[in-house]
């Protein structure tokens, strides 16, 4: 009973710190509560490491015929909510023409002084019947919006959201009416009583294993003991974590790699043995032979030597070349 | 050796094994297919090959993967199977090539000859298993190292699937049957897809036979009531009794974080310096993509050295002696960590450290090395910490807390904001109107066969695979989305196709063979479960 008081009495102050920013707030703007630092750091760094998982440019593949468009709609009228995170849930609708169109018969000119609005409703711990809400504000949409990110301000709380039309004289027509939807906590829970167990099938193999019984009453009482003893009150969390800055993606200053290979190449009679640098090289069906080398400064002689096939004759060529790199910067101020 | 001194708390470290179906029959050679080259070069022959070793040198070891459906299907798929071996083929040749050009560079000769030399036992690896890994893994399992946990059938994101819970247990139970067919027994754990956690959505993993999810830290800490012990101790859910297990992130930060995470090192090899993008456009052409678009090809020479694009070589012994320098501060800080939480909880507590597995290997490419290091280390060097697979910890410690775990994912900013943002929010009004479609079919069709059967199973399909949340998270980065959101579509489309050619009865063979053919996926499934 006395955790019910508290939670009654969380959940008043919650609302009430919550009351005044009751604003319609468009996407652009971002949640203005800080989301967990030290886990957004984690999750922003592991986004950057994950997206490696799919690491290619993308290649111009516009002649692969895109498939063709999805249905623009799916001719029935609904709203549905999801949460996306503690603070915001999102909403998207679809609500068929003749719907509006029977509003505007039934309305008349009215229809016309109508504003769309989203009525969000605070309904937790409520069955919601339309009538008895914690409390609800109003977003106005306009008519060719299909979506909407609304800002509850109000983790851990049930929320569902009308879609209608509000007269001026302040009257709402609902005309589709979502699925309740629960923002999980921002922090850990205020209850703190604990319930324990252990599955039937487990304890019946300990108590097959012989120290069933035994040993879960004088244990089990020592250790409920041990548990209202050593009740603490902070959440067990890994200590030391420290905020770290995430790595920026490198800025991309003037640059220029130059570097250079050497292609020797030439033929002899197909049969012929031919070694280059003294290592032996496969020659082509014709007697060609290509052989591409990665250059480093310095001098590299290179000797090729072709033996004709029955060992009469030899004959060797050797290319010398050289590479001086010489790098040269010139900033302009 | 398992040493007689007690320990003082578990280690359990659980990778996260998974890629989205990609598989182009239609396609010679289909770009994204290489996701699962990559994969399978860089990190699953690499740890398949350490397990081996440690099994030889009888070293006891106790880890978790889990190997997603879509994962295990192209694993164990014939065709990319086929066009691997051409893949890593090429991959040898152009390392041949390497060697050859690099002749009057030492430094650099020495790394082709490395990669020649893993390539080539990458392909004896993946030969010896025929050519099918998934026989690798199962082989680990049954000798009782390896849990192999499963996923959501397409790694779809089950939270933004609430609205239709028939969907999530259709990820599901497809998920566990299809574990069952490949494994010969029932999953007895799930990785919940990007760790996303819905309150109630326990009830289906209980109604599937699974016993135990991993969720994000704050998935238990913000739970209700109070978690005791945090996350160094497991809770069942309540109403179901399935356990959850959260996530460390101290272990988490250690490894990924870009200034305390090891894979910056500078000793370590550099990601963005392959010979795919740095060497003369002749030359590499043969080896990048037909189109000709410069990619990665798996060669990358240089460390990472420090800040800024000066870039030195790389030295396999620098970085082979950090992996084993960094196996040992994370064991030492386990230690340190165990032995603070066991004085303070007067009970054993359990770290839980799940990573990506694609990124050990592939992304940091001295992962596997340090992996291997860390397991030798924690069987021969001390005794506080032990290896543990969740289900082990629940057997010898069943009696836990009850909670009800909060709405989490392990993604940016631990919610569903990656994959609900201004880039993807629009595909949840189709995949709902398509989940809403499927459950009308399934409980419309109860007793089917023939054509009708064989085209509401593929409407099943196409909806699972427009589901992965793979292409939500590429829409959510915003690069290269153009191959994601053709994907999405496709399958959107393909299901409005069957729905409307089922309702209206105007079926045709032809067309239906043809996406039977290009999305093969999960040829046993029943589209019932769609319920």
């Amino acid at each position: 009973m006395a955790i019910l008081r508290k939670l009654k009495e969380k959940l008043k102050k919650i609302i009430k710190e919550n009351m005044p920013k009751k604003k319609a707030l468009d996407i652009s703007k971002e949640s203005p509560k800080p989301v967990e630092s030290k886990k957004q750091m984690l999750g922003t760094e592991e986004l950057a490491i994950e997206k490696t998982k799919f690491s290619h440019p993308e290649v111009a593949r516009m002649r692969r015929a895109m498939p063709q468009e999805l249905p623009g709609e799916y001719g029935w009228d609904k709203i549905i909510l999801q949460v996306r995170d503690p603070w915001w849930i999102h909403a998207y609708w679809e609500v068929r023409p003749q719907v509006f169109e029977r509003l505007m018969h039934e309305l008349g000119d009215e229809f016309y002084r109508c504003r769309r609005i989203l009525r969000v409703y605070d309904v937790s711990q409520v069955i919601f019947n339309g009538h008895n809400a914690h409390k609800f504000f109003d977003i106005q949409i306009n008519e060719h919006t299909n979506n909407w990110y609304i800002d509850t301000g109000g983790p851990g709380r049930s929320w569902c959201v009308d879609f209608g039309l509000l007269l001026p004289n302040g009257r709402f027509i609902t005309i589709v009416r979502s699925n309740t939807v629960q923002t999980p906590l921002d922090g850990p829970s205020w209850i703190t009583d604990e319930e324990w167990m252990i599955p039937e099938d487990m304890f019946a193999r300990l108590y097959g294993m012989g120290f069933g019984l035994g040993r879960s009453s004088p244990v089990g009482k020592v250790w409920q003991e041990r548990v209202k003893r050593a009740l603490f009150s902070g959440v067990l969390a890994s200590p030391g974590m420290g905020s770290s800055p995430v790595k920026k993606a490198k800025e991309r200053k003037f640059w220029l790699v130059v570097d250079c290979e050497l292609i020797v190449y030439g033929a002899t009679e197909p049969d012929a043995k031919v070694t280059v640098q003294d290592r032996e090289i496969k020659l082509r069906p014709d007697g060609t032979f290509t052989l591409r080398f990665a250059l480093p400064d310095g001098k590299q002689v290179i000797p090729v030597k072709a033996v004709s096939s029955d060992n009469l004759e030899e004959r060797t060529i050797t290319p010398v070349v050289s590479r001086d790199t010489k790098v040269n910067s010139l900033v302009k101020a | 050796m398992r040493s007689l001194k007690m320990n003082k708390g578990y280690l359990c470290l659980v990778l996260h094994g998974h890629l989205p179906f990609v598989r182009h029959p239609e396609h010679e050679d289909f770009l994204e297919e290489d996701w699962l080259y990559e994969g399978i070069t860089e990190t699953y022959i690499p740890l398949i090959s350490i397990f081996e070793k440690l099994v030889q040198d009888n070293i006891d070891f106790r880890l978790t993967m889990t190997l997603s459906p879509t994962l295990i299907s192209m694993l164990s798929d014939p065709l990319l199977e086929e066009r691997y071996i051409k893949h890593i083929n090429r991959l040898i040749e152009l390392s041949h090539r390497e060697m050859e050009r690099t002749a009057w560079q030492p430094h650099f000769q020495r790394l082709a000859t490395m990669y020649l030399n893993q390539f080539c036992s990458v392909r004896d690896t993946f030969e010896r298993y025929n050519r099918n890994l998934v026989n690798a893994f199962k082989k680990f399992q049954d000798l009782g190292k390896l849990e192999i946990i499963t996923c959501g059938a397409t790694h779809g994101y089950f939270p933004l699937m609430d609205v239709h819970r028939e969907s999530v247990r259709a990820q599901v139970k497809v998920a566990v049957s299809h574990y069952e067919s490949v494994f010969g027994r029932k999953p007895r754990g799930i990785w919940l897809p990007e760790c996303g956690y819905q309150p109630g959505h326990d009830e289906i993993l209980k109604e599937a036979g699974l016993r135990y999810f991993f969720t994000d830290s704050h998935g238990v800490l913000h739970g209700t009531p109070r978690p005791k012990y945090g996350v160094f101790a497991p809770i069942y859910c309540k109403g179901t009794g399935v356990a959850c297990f959260a996530r460390d992130l101290e272990s988490s930060k250690q490894v990924w974080s870009s200034i305390e995470g090891y894979p910056g090192d500078h000793n370590y090899r550099e990601f963005y310096r392959d010979i795919g993008f740095d060497l003369e456009y002749d030359y590499i052409r043969p080896y990048i993509h037909p189109d000709g678009v410069r990619i990665n090809t798996g060669i990358k020479y240089y460390r990472i050295t420090g800040e800024g694009n000066q870039k030195e070589p790389y030295v396999p012994e620098w970085a082979r002696e950090k992996a084993a320098e960094h196996a040992g501060n994370f064991m030492f800080n386990r230690q340190r960590q165990v032995e603070f939480l066991y004085d303070f909880m007067h009970k054993k507590p359990i770290i839980v450290s799940p990573y990506d597995a694609e990124l050990f290997g592939h992304w940091w490419y001295e992962g596997p090395q340090w992996l291997d290091f860390l397991i030798r280390k924690i069987a021969c060097d001390q005794d506080e910490i032990r290896l543990i697979t969740a289900y082990e910890y629940l057997e010898e410690n069943p009696r836990n807390q009850v909670i009800t775990p909060s709405l989490s994912s392990w993604g940016w900013k631990g919610y569903s904001e990656m994959w609900l943002q201004g880039s993807n929010d629009w595909i949840y009004r189709h995949l709902h109107a398509a989940s809403q479609r499927m459950t009308e079919l399934a409980k419309g069709f109860t007793n089917t066969d023939g054509l009708l059967r064989r085209a509401l199973n593929q409407a099943l399909r196409e909806l699972l695979l427009a589901q992965s949340s793979d292409w939500a998270f590429i829409m959510g980065t915003g690069t290269h989305t153009s191959y994601a959101l053709r994907r999405t579509k496709e399958h959107l489309l393909r299901f409005n196709r069957l729905y409307e050619d089922i309702k209206s009865n105007s079926l045709e063979e032809e067309w239906l063979s043809d996406i039977e053919y290009k999305d093969n996926i999960f040829p046993a499934i029943d589209y019932r479960v769609h319920q």
